[in-house]
């Protein structure tokens, strides 16, 4: 806590000065991006909904709300995620408590068997609620789990390259980001596989600021093998609103915290 | 049956279909959930047949049906209220059913304190299709017959009352009328009768007596438990019946811990039956569950049961999951296995979400063993396969 104060309050009397610096560690950008992209202020709630699209264009939807709480910037995080839509996922809650130096805790309420069913650690490359987006995308994937390098800086964009450090635990060779000179949001994403094609790209459209911290709002992940793309939204987005530490437990998965989840005026 | 009360809701699952996603402008219009009731639900159709018939029944079917599912909730000042409850013609019994299984009013008083009042579903433990400490009411008719693992849990009307706190969580579940398992009768399938030395199929089916409807004959359950670091930890007690015919008198004492190991997940369980009858019974399971590869998750768990009366049954189960095409497909084995009683109970299923609307499952019962009087090969006769198609609303 004391050190996310400091760090706040660094960011505040050096914000400017940072912003107009460019920067030349590949790691110290790859760490603010992660700050950017997953941690933004102490906590967070967030209404998120996907089409999820196959090369026919048939398409499917989620709707859901997360409340996110940090328990240390660039580190643990927990996670609630409580699903709308569409019916037979209606009420079905999601908890995850996200640590940096072991297998995150995960639980998933299933409304119909009154199941809190724990989730082994699993595989986190792989489908999110049947999306094209991976769990990895959705909660960050480590730093540490890559080598970065500054390919290239441009006038908007830092461009980076990264491989994995354990390359048979991913489907990938090695990906490339566009991250934002000015927010530190990665704008543009492109996996390349093992053959040497880009087979999967992540594409932000739109960001806005909520609360002091530039958010995306549009993002959109493409198979670039299949034709299939998911398209993500957040809305009603709040930082910063104290959600305590007992709203990330067993109790809001049988009983969801309503005034958490209530919808804020925009 | 009187079908004036699905006419009544025919409106309402009209109002259900105008889905707010339909108006093209996504980004204008996040549903309006919050602000009032929704309806939703499924339809759902379901067949099974027995691969031999069963001397005993006439009907070679062991499914047959039709479905509506109708689920709402909605919030009064500060209670939610929800409902789910299922309409349908049930060609086996020849009858049209109607079943609430969610019927409650959910409140908080003071902080930490959940109180969730009416006809509810409900389970605990960390066995995987095996109980120990959950003592809450199952339909193993359903269970057996092909429809949705949902049923295997049966309704009961209680109250449960939930105080939180960081030391211990304490659930507490009253049910005033003491709610059985839906056990074999002998109308979808035959069972093994002692004196007879062999199946029996009764008409009228099998009904045993029910405890006296007391509030002294109610059933007390109580679970204590808590989280630390990453190892759940929990204690059970329960008073009230054996919830198999004759329905004994009994009590329970239990305890579990289900915690992160290796790549896997661990779990132990333990409960000691305390039976009025003298016939104490001692349960203790072992499981680990783990993702084997990406999308392939195996689980695995050892289950023994010591009964005063009977020699020691041992279990053995596997469970095998594979999911592909973003969890479109979802391939699952479940296998039981008997090493004492040389018996075993398959559960292939195959399910296919074809959409946010339509989706399909094929699966299949297979019961077999070497003695007929054993759990599972009781049922040798009513193995079966079975189709479901749902669309969801």
């Amino acid at each position: 806590m004391f050190t996310r104060q400091l760090t706040a309050m660094a960011l505040l009397i050096l914000g400017s000065t940072v912003a107009a610096e460019t920067l030349t560690s590949a790691d110290e950008i790859i760490a603010k991006a992660d700050i950017a992209s997953y941690y933004a202020g102490a906590d967070g709630r967030s209404e998120v909904r996907m089409i999820i699209s196959d090369a026919q264009g048939r398409e499917q939807r989620r709707q859901f709300t997360v409340l996110r709480r940090d328990i240390d910037d660039a580190g643990d995080q927990q996670f609630l995620v409580v699903f709308s839509q569409p019916s037979d996922v209606r009420n079905t809650v999601f908890l995850v408590n996200k640590h940096i130096d072991k297998d995150d805790d995960r639980w998933l309420y299933l409304p119909g068997l009154d199941l809190v069913k724990r989730i082994s650690a699993g595989d986190k490359r792989t489908s999110f609620v049947g999306a094209h987006y991976f769990y990895e995308d959705v909660s960050g994937r480590r730093p540490s789990d890559d080598e970065h390098e500054l390919v290239e800086t441009s006038d908007s964009f830092y461009i980076l390259s990264h491989t994995p450090k354990d390359l048979g635990s991913v489907e990938f060779a090695n990906y490339q980001t566009w991250i934002d000179r000015q927010t530190f949001l990665p704008m543009k994403i492109e996996y390349t596989n093992p053959a040497g094609d880009i087979y999967r790209r992540v594409e932000v459209f739109e960001v806005a600021e909520f609360d002091g911290h530039p958010t995306v709002t549009t993002s959109r992940v493409s198979d670039l093998l299949t034709g299939g793309k998911t398209d993500m939204q957040f809305r009603y987005i709040k930082y910063d609103v104290d959600i305590p530490d007992s709203v990330f437990t067993e109790r809001s998965l049988r009983n969801p915290p309503r005034d958490w989840l209530k919808r804020p005026a925009e | 049956m009187n079908l004036r009360p699905l006419l009544l809701l025919l409106p309402l699952s009209a109002l259900a279909q105008d889905d707010p996603w339909d108006d093209g402008a996504w980004e204008e219009d996040w549903g309006d959930e919050e602000q009032g009731m929704v309806w939703s639900g499924f339809a759902e159709a379901g067949l099974g047949t027995r691969f031999d018939t069963d001397e005993l029944l006439d009907n070679r079917n062991t499914l047959e049906e039709v479905r509506w599912r109708i689920e709402s909730d909605w919030q009064p000042g500060d209670v939610t209220v929800s409902l789910k409850a299922d309409l349908g013609y049930d060609g086996i019994e020849e009858d049209w059913k109607a079943e609430i299984r969610d019927l409650t009013a959910t409140f908080t008083i003071g902080e930490s304190v959940d109180l969730k009042i009416g006809r509810q579903v409900q389970t605990w433990g960390t066995g995987d299709l095996v109980f120990l400490n959950d003592l809450f009411p199952k339909d193993y008719v359903s269970f057996f017959a092909g429809r949705d693992d949902e049923y295997l849990k049966a309704p009961g009307d209680a109250i449960r009352v939930t105080k939180f706190s960081q030391a211990l969580n304490v659930d507490f579940v009253w049910t005033p009328v003491f709610e059985p398992d839906v056990y074999l009768t002998g109308e979808r399938f035959s069972f093994y009768f002692p004196p007879a030395d062999g199946n029996i199929a009764p008409t009228p089916p099998f009904s045993a007596p029910e405890p006296d409807k007391k509030f002294s004959n109610g059933e007390f359950a109580l679970r204590l438990y808590r989280t630390i670091e990453s190892t759940e930890y929990a204690f059970y007690a329960y008073r009230g019946f054996s919830k198999q015919p004759m329905f004994v008198p009994m009590n329970a004492f239990g305890a579990s811990i289900r915690r992160p190991l290796g790549t896997g997940l661990a779990n132990a369980e333990t409960s000691f039956y305390d039976s009025r009858d003298g016939d104490d019974q001692l349960r203790f399971l072992l499981g680990y569950e783990w993702e084997a590869r990406r999308n392939f998750t195996v689980g695995l768990q050892y289950y023994l049961e010591r009964q005063d009366s009977a020699d020691t049954r041992h279990m053995l189960t596997n469970r095998l999951t594979y999911r592909a095409g973003r969890d479109k497909h979802t391939w699952s084995l479940f296998t039981f296995y008997s090493p004492s009683d040389d018996d075993y109970y398959l559960r292939p299923t195959y399910s296919y979400r074809h959409s946010d609307q339509w989706s399909f499952t094929v699966g299949a019962n297979l019961f077999g063993g070497n003695e007929q009087h054993t759990f599972f090969n009781q049922l040798a006769d009513a193995s079966n396969a079975y189709l479901r198609v749902r669309f969801h609303y």
